[in-house]
């Protein structure tokens, strides 16, 4: 097995980064239970999808997350914090 | 915790997206309704998962998980498990296809070693094979 390419949509970055993803997005201030957004916001999760996968393509620090703003989405949300 | 210690296990991506098969592995909990839910009442968590057809109806899907709120979720799968959203950029063109199987499991667990070496690995292998997946998308809650 070669593996798979992948990337993860998080809304938890700094818990995701202890698992040093290969790629990942975080979309700011979404709350959890929101990774692409809210209901029925079609356009808002295609776009989110969309520049996960865009990820694959670009040039990214493996184990980085890469944070996007999205107004769209209309609310911020505090991500959870780790416990050090 | 040993995670950070290992490599960044990245496989790089040389293809097109337009060429591109695309699976979708969520660890919120999603599964088909006629499916067994996952069982929130270990407090050890579940390492199980579910296949998720390709041509599965977003209305035939629910959230089994008690460490988020699902209740948008429940409303539309899509914002966890985007099978819709896949579905309209397969249509604009911007990847080629969606994969035979998805997957769906509960990222709770108190059994990381399990997670990690057993369950993981099995999500895996069910994305490299028969899946005929170029790449996956990971989400949680």
């Amino acid at each position: 097995m070669k593996g798979i390419p992948t990337v993860l949509i998080t809304v938890s970055p700094e818990v995701s980064a202890q698992m040093r993803p290969p790629r990942a997005l975080y979309p700011n201030g979404f709350k959890i239970g929101n990774s692409l957004g809210k209901p029925n916001m079609r356009e808002l999760q295609v776009q989110v999808l969309r520049d996960a996968l865009s990820l694959l393509t670009q040039n990214t620090r493996p184990g980085k997350i890469i944070k996007r703003d999205y107004p769209d989405y209309g609310e911020y949300h505090e991500p959870p914090r780790v416990k050090t | 915790m040993s995670f950070s210690r290992k490599c960044v296990p990245f496989t790089p991506f040389d293809g097109e997206l337009a060429k591109s098969t695309v699976a979708l592995v969520t660890a919120g909990g999603v599964h088909l309704k006629e499916q067994d839910g996952f069982n929130i009442a270990d407090e050890l968590g579940d390492l199980t998962y579910r296949i998720i057809p390709e041509d599965v109806n977003a209305g035939d899907l629910m959230v089994t998980h008690h460490h988020y709120d699902h209740s948008d979720a429940d409303q539309d799968i899509n914002v966890v498990f985007p099978i819709d959203a896949l579905r309209a950029l397969q249509q604009e063109g911007f990847i080629r296809g969606i994969a035979r199987k998805h997957v769906g499991y509960m990222g709770y667990t108190m059994q990381l070693k399990a997670m990690y070496e057993g369950t993981a690995r099995e999500i895996a292998n069910e994305i490299d094979k028969g899946s005929r997946a170029d790449v996956a998308v990971l989400t949680g809650g």
